[in-house]
């Protein structure tokens, strides 16, 4: 779905979900705004209080319902603004990453960082460097699943 | 519900590279979306009436506005929207400005980014309840962290407006930076006569209460209601019986102790006051030079002390404390001399930091105001200054600007002049950087009335020849290779966070940028908040400032404090978490792994353990809801089922989007 | 003595404190069925205890009001171990008779060795050889042959947590898990990975049997997979909703899960769903050193954390 003209967009763009931490990473991704660094299209930022509020759920369900990759970024170790909550993040994140292998989706399609509001260059090179690693995947493995399900519902199975 | 879209052109921050009209026109089109529209400045005063009016005229019961990043105006747009009557949790922003067309240069690609973000804040908003704030007692009281002049001042604005001030300070003494400097630019008169009377105040004000040699070791709760924890270090002096006579750093025989005070330039003793105008003006012992600690004998101070204030079993000792607000004034540190061996920093002792030059100018000094060159003792006959040590310097990582280094290089190569009149001063310079009210003249008197020979260039390396130092560099004006022979070379040593600022902002919650300054909530509209409510910035914490500024944000965040407290009772922001107790089964994993201690156990009526959220307490991170397997405990404003909206709209549409 | 004629002596003597004892009996000889021991008459139908397949510490939340008896095994009291040290049961309202365990039998692999296994009458358990009576035929099978997968991995054969211990405890060395049945099915293509889990996921039938069978799924009665407040997921049963349920089960269990293996035994179709809770197992005890269901005192890995990660590598792109 396209709004200028109704056709698809002249890039073929896939889908990457952000989930950033209201505080430092959304920050810093302002802060890419403000200084003008261009970025990939792709990315599609949803903002959060703290990258401890995102539960490895979040990422699963994404990844399984066709987003092509996501990405959490919260505020550095020792700097996140409710003390702790990047820290409980370090654990589940790391451990949700370890575990998409077994379900057959490639831990590539999932990254956490630490960006802080400063830094804006850094968000910059992030999101770049992610949106090729995405493109270089290609699309989630989901869309089979997707497949499978529509041609279940139309009584093809 | 009934939604109301407003794009946003911002001029043409967002029209220029955004099709502003598409995405107001596929907004339409959105479920329960009634109205759409593009508008040209919607935080403008036409454009939030149009909000207001749209709300009014079309029954809008939620709105959506795309523009810039909620950090910059989701308040100003709650606020419109409150005017018209709607809660101001039924609003959603999407960032169209910072994470589109200022950084996407597609203009098909930027505009479907547009339309997508528009639409997660329509699927977000659908799934907002209103949400209302809760009040809380503030206690007004305020505690200002480093007594320097920026902080000095924040203390007694706030001191001055009937404000508790607790005021904690490092060192021994009041006064910071300032205090060290001989005299200041662009008037040159007596530094510390300047300061010196607010430093009496400081200590003699009514309203504020003083702990010097002290350190904030905690920090726990919310704007409002902190509790703070102080550890007041060992002296080794009874403070509340020295009458700072002296009479004991007379006596001391310990008397190679490093001056910190006089930045390492000349020794003290090991007891001592740092300086005749100390505030408070109290003896402390370095027990790492004195003899009763390093070879249990002496005792020289405690047999002479007239008050028998000596007391070598001194601990250190916390103290509690609780305030509504912070002021954070803890300045800045020259980096390391050591750094810069190519200028000969830390291995000739003719070169010196501007810091040190200014002790070694001042009358109250190690060398009395007598001009002398550490190594041997004899009177310059030429000074070079250097500039941007350290600044300016990608090769260091450093890009940064310190911002006073100009102005004062070009006052202490005044002053060389006053104290020596045949010395000859030299100053290398990248860029002079001057302004501000007198500035620019100041350093023109330098150059024509006080004939300072200013080179436009790099120093490569300063070594010794003859006896004396050898400082080569380019002179770019020139384009020639250049030396210039000097008894003492000042290196204008670029300013960095002082030191255990990263340790602070950890205790205080709030965040410091690549050099360690702090970070202020807005570089242009928030220059003295931080990201935490009830902590502010004074001075050059947040960045090198030099002293009219440091002041001007120190009764700037004085200002802001009052401004906090001239309300009786502070709002809660009503996106916390909360329970639902039918679900709860009572594992309390969100009490122990809350950051705040915001959850506490209750028994039920039928006697069951369930989790209970403290509002006031609560600050709205969401760690509980991840915790809780079940759900049992949401995040207001941030629950399971908005987030869920946003993202099973960006797969759902995407999967829609690839061929079956 | 006999261990089931020990532990029914034990049984009796401490049922006058108790409001029940859950143990296990029955008539069917291949498994036997949980027996909730109210009367002295109850404890005529315990059931022997090579067949004491399932876990009991599954009933233990909705009976935490009552003071219970309990037997388990090893493995069955790591689940108690967990549910105690998350709050979720009370030790002084708990009596615990600990019965070391030799393996328990799992019915279909008989039913898979022996075609007339569902007439059984019978079972006897007699150095590493089960004798299986049928009405016309004594099959004599190899012990480990029939054992229940868990079985044969079982680090723990004597219970970890006990008031009382019912016969000898087994002696055992250190049993590594090898996660075997892990490696085979990581040495898949990630292809292969997914298309395995599709049908896999095919062939749920969604009937929460997994969940209903897991002694720590507490809040079943509300569970977010068929709530919708939080609307985790839709109520069609297509592959995407089914597997992402098993995946939500397995995620809600990361760092709490003993891999007692009811969830896979309870599955009507059979689905080797307990893989995913392994890896999760093995990827925490890789990370964080922690195992749940040992101890009381140690603090989850996913409720906690340290400031510098030793295991974890600072992520960066």
């Amino acid at each position: 779905m396209s709004v200028v003209d109704g056709k698809e967009p002249s890039v073929k763009e896939l889908r990457i979900i952000g989930f950033l931490c209201n505080w430092c990473s959304y920050g810093g991704a302002d802060t890419a705004g403000v200084s003008r660094f261009s970025q990939p299209t792709d990315l599609r930022i949803i903002r959060v209080p703290c990258s401890g509020r995102v539960t490895p759920l979040f990422v699963v369900k994404a990844l399984m319902s066709g987003a092509d990759g996501v990405l959490v970024s919260g505020c550095h170790p020792r700097d996140c603004h409710y003390s702790e909550g990047n820290l409980y993040a370090r654990r589940r994140l790391e451990v949700l990453k370890r575990f998409l292998p077994t379900l057959g989706i490639e831990p590539e399609r999932f990254e956490y960082i630490w960006v802080s509001a400063s830094e804006g260059e850094r968000w910059q090179t992030s999101v770049t460097a992610f949106t090729e690693r995405i493109h270089a995947l290609g699309p989630s493995p989901a869309v089979k699943v997707n497949r499978y399900d529509a041609r279940l519902v139309a009584g093809g199975l | 519900m009934r939604i109301g879209v407003f794009v946003c052109h911002c001029g043409t921050n967002i029209a220029g590279t955004v099709d502003c009209a598409a995405v107001a026109a596929a907004a339409q089109q959105f479920p329960e979306v009634v109205l759409a529209v593009d508008t040209p400045y919607a935080c403008s005063e036409p454009g939030q009436r149009a909000i207001i009016e749209a709300i009014e005229q079309k029954g809008l019961n939620g709105v959506v506005v795309a523009s810039c990043t909620p950090r910059m105006h989701e308040a100003t747009f709650r606020r419109t929207v409150e005017r018209a009557g709607l809660n101001r949790y039924m609003f959603e922003m999407a960032n169209i400005r910072e994470h589109v067309s200022w950084v996407g240069r597609d203009k098909k690609l930027n505009t479907f980014k547009a339309t997508d973000l528009v639409r997660i804040a329509v699927e977000k908003l659908r799934y907002n309840r209103p949400l209302t704030a809760k009040s809380f007692a503030v206690n007004k009281r305020v505690l200002v962290i480093g007594a320097g002049v920026a902080g000095i001042q924040a203390a007694l604005d706030c001191a001055d407006g009937g404000l508790e001030t607790i005021v904690v300070e490092r060192t021994s003494t009041v006064g910071g930076k300032m205090a060290k400097l001989d005299k200041t630019f662009p008037t040159v008169d007596c530094s510390v006569c300047v300061l010196g009377p607010k430093m009496v105040d400081l200590a003699q004000h009514r309203k504020i209460k003083l702990y010097a040699m002290s350190e904030i070791a905690d920090l726990s709760g919310y704007v409002g209601n902190f509790e703070v924890s102080i550890r007041r270090k060992a002296t080794y002096v009874d403070w509340n019986k020295c009458t700072g006579c002296g009479l004991c750093a007379d006596k001391c025989p310990s008397r190679k102790a490093p001056d910190h005070f006089n930045e390492l330039v000349g020794r003290t003793t090991a007891i001592s006051i740092p300086f005749p105008q100390a505030i408070p003006k109290k003896a402390s012992i370095d027990a790492s030079s004195c003899l009763h600690f390093l070879k249990d004998r002496c005792g020289v101070c405690a047999k002479v002390c007239p008050v028998e204030a000596i007391d070598f079993e001194q601990q250190d000792e916390v103290v509690k404390e609780s305030v509504g607000a912070v002021v954070v004034a803890t300045g800045f540190d020259l980096l390391d001399i050591r750094r810069f061996g190519q200028y000969g920093g830390g291995r000739f002792p003719d070169v010196v930091t501007s810091l040190q030059y200014e002790r070694m100018l001042s009358a109250s000094g190690p060398t009395g105001g007598h001009l002398k060159c550490p190594s041997d003792g004899r009177e310059p006959k030429s000074v070079v200054f250097i500039s941007c040590v350290g600044s300016r310097d990608r090769s260091m990582d450093r890009a940064i600007c310190s911002g006073f280094c100009c102005m004062y290089t070009a006052k202490q190569a005044i002053l060389t002049k006053s104290h020596v009149p045949d010395c000859e001063t030299h100053v290398f310079y990248m860029d002079i950087r001057a302004p501000g009210k007198g500035y620019d003249e100041f350093i023109r008197r330098a150059q024509e009335e006080y004939r300072t020979n200013y080179v436009r260039g790099r120093v490569s390396s300063v070594y010794p020849k003859n006896g004396r130092l050898a400082v080569r560099g380019a002179d770019t004006l020139l384009g020639t290779q250049t030396e210039v022979m000097a008894d003492l070379v000042v290196l204008a040593v670029g300013a960095g966070a002082a030191e255990g600022s990263r340790d602070l902002a950890e205790k205080l919650r709030i965040s410091y940028d690549a050099y360690g300054f702090f970070m202020e909530s807005h570089p242009k509209l928030k220059p003295v908040e931080t990201n935490t409510a009830g902590v502010f910035l004074a001075g050059a914490c947040q960045g090198p400032k030099d002293i009219p500024a440091s002041v001007a944000m120190g009764s700037a965040a004085a200002g802001k404090v009052m401004a906090l407290f001239s309300k009786e009772r502070l709002e809660s922001d009503p996106q916390v978490a909360q329970v639902n107790a039918v679900r709860c089964v009572g594992c309390l994993k969100c009490l122990r792994t809350c950051p705040f201690g915001a959850i506490q156990e209750v028994q039920a009526r039928d006697g069951s353990t369930k989790a209970q959220v403290i509002e006031s307490v609560c600050q709205g991170c969401g760690v509980c809801t991840v915790t809780c397997t079940d759900r049992a405990i949401e995040l207001q404003h941030f629950t399971d089922n908005q987030l869920l909206a946003e993202v099973n709209y960006l797969c759902r549409s995407w999967m829609e989007k690839s061929p079956a | 003595m006999s261990t089931i004629d020990l532990l029914r002596e034990a049984i009796r003597a401490k049922l006058p404190d108790l409001d029940m004892v859950l143990a296990w009996g029955g008539d069917d000889p291949l498994r036997a069925s949980p027996l909730f021991i109210r009367t002295e008459s109850d404890l005529e139908n315990l059931a022997a205890p090579h067949l004491y397949v399932s876990n009991l510490a599954v009933n233990l939340y909705s009976l935490r009001s009552k003071k219970i008896g309990l037997v388990v095994k090893g493995c069955d009291s790591r689940s108690v171990i967990q549910l105690l040290k998350e709050g979720l049961i009370a030790r002084p309202s708990l009596y615990i008779f600990g019965l070391p365990c030799e393996g328990v039998v799992d019915a279909a692999k008989i039913n898979r060795e022996i075609p007339d296994a569902g007439r059984a009458t019978g079972l006897a358990v007699r150095s590493g050889r089960v004798m299986v009576q049928t009405p016309e035929n004594e099959h004599i099978l190899d012990l480990d042959a029939v054992l229940a997968d868990r079985c044969l991995r079982c680090r723990y054969p004597n219970p970890l947590i006990y008031d009382q211990l019912i016969g000898e405890a087994i002696p055992v060395g250190e049993i590594p898990d090898l996660y075997q049945d892990l490696d085979e099915f990581e040495a898949l293509s990630l292809d292969a990975r997914h298309d395995f889990w599709m049908e896999t996921m095919r062939r749920c039938v969604r009937c929460y049997a997994c969940r209903n069978a897991c002694p720590l799924c507490v809040c079943k009665a509300h569970c977010v997979a068929d709530s919708r407040e939080p609307h985790w997921l839709t109520l069609e049963t297509n592959v995407s909703q089914k597997w992402f349920f098993q995946v939500l089960h397995s995620m809600h269990l990361a760092g709490r899960c003993t891999e007692c293996g009811e969830c896979e035994r309870a599955c009507p179709m059979g689905l080797p769903i307990l893989l995913m809770r392994r890896k999760l197992n093995r990827e925490i005890r890789e990370l964080f050193g922690y195992e749940a269901g040992l101890d009381l005192m140690t603090t989850p890995p996913l409720s906690t954390f340290s400031i510098e990660e030793e295991n974890i590598a600072e992520r960066e792109l």
